[in-house]
């Protein structure tokens, strides 16, 4: 498809980024992407499940989840969308569609909270999402050992685990480039 | 045809509040869209030359906002509008031929390992 004059239609890719509250998931995501994060939300009421009306929403009770995301454009036919998201399991709602064709997943660790990605890694491991663990060091010194986080989050030795700093780019980009060289790991071993 | 959200109709407020319960009335209270075309990472393009004369100025904002590809999330995220009445209101734009979708094939298949070596490339030049 190239409607006149619109310019090529580039293919997407997805990845999730879930984490707990205040784990850097905003702050990873705007370290990569090329436009400010943008923000956006997404509304459930209570009983929306097979419930096609949000007539009188006011009265039901909600919850909105905030997405934020960030592009990043590889060239003209591939743009890279990078979604952050809450790690709750209250919002899983919002995983189902975010899994849904998603390349891969970076959990988020925080190393004062590392309870809080339990829900996320369940979530990925039991859909095939391929992932990995970012282990976000906010002490600013890598002082914790990947493999005892490892052992913290009883994560199997083939989901790598890396430490990262989510406000470095660098840092950022070598969690990436973990993630796809996973994948294609995957892809080349036909798995 | 400016990116603004529509304002001065008998005074009408945008606050965050109502902007987020407002277009749910918009959308004759749907949640879904008529069609489910779109992901969040779909990208939607207004059809040049087929801008309709009157409109909603909620669509009209949309139709302003996709003249060049982009996602649907970057959509909803311009305009103002939660994720779901975003893809309603583009649903419709699309039943009546004002944009039209493209959802990467790469979301129903893992991209193959040139594709993936590519991405890697890309993602160490950034
Ligand atoms: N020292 C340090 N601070 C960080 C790091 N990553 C994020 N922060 C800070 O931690 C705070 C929370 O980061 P966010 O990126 O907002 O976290 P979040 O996961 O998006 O938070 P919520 O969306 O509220 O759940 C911000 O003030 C960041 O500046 C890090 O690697 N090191
Ligand atoms: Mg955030």
């Amino acid at each position: 498809m190239d409607p006149e004059g619109a310019g090529p239609v580039p293919d997407t890719l997805k990845i999730v980024v879930a984490g707990g509250f205040g784990a850097g998931k905003t702050t990873l995501v705007s370290a990569v992407s090329e436009v400010e994060s943008l923000h956006t939300e997404e509304v459930m009421t209570s009983e929306s499940v097979g419930v096609d009306d949000l007539e009188g929403v006011e009265g039901k009770a909600t919850t909105t989840v905030a997405l934020d995301f960030g592009r990043i454009t590889l060239d003209q036919t591939t743009v890279v969308y990078l979604f952050g998201t809450p790690g709750q399991r209250r919002f899983s709602f919002m995983w189902e569609e975010l899994a849904q064709g998603a390349l891969g997943a970076v959990v988020l660790a925080d190393t004062r909270r590392l309870a809080d990605s339990f829900d996320a890694i369940d979530f990925f491991e039991s859909r095939g999402v391929p992932f990995v663990v970012a282990v976000n060091c906010f002490d600013g010194q890598r002082t914790h050992r990947a493999e005892d986080v490892r052992v913290a989050l009883d994560v199997e030795e083939r989901v790598p685990l890396l430490l990262c700093d989510a406000r470095d780019r660098e840092s950022v980009k070598e969690v990436l480039v973990e993630l796809v060289t996973l994948v294609l790991r995957l892809e080349l071993s036909g798995a | 045809m400016d990116g603004v959200p529509p304002e001065g109709e008998g005074g009408r407020e945008w606050s965050f509040e109502s902007s987020l319960i407002r277009p749910y009335s918009l959308t004759g209270g749907r949640v879904r869209p008529s069609r489910t075309d779109f992901s969040m990472t779909s990208q939607v393009v207004a059809v040049p030359r087929t801008r309709p004369v009157r409109v909603d100025p909620e669509l009209e904002l949309i139709l302003s906002l996709c003249v060049r590809p982009v996602s649907v999330a970057e959509v909803a995220s311009r305009a103002g509008f939660p994720l779901g009445v975003a893809r309603v209101l583009l649903a419709d734009l699309l039943d009546q031929g004002y944009v039209v979708v493209h959802t990467s094939g790469w979301e129903s298949h893992r991209p193959d390992a040139q594709t993936l070596r590519s991405v890697l490339e890309g993602i160490r030049r950034l």
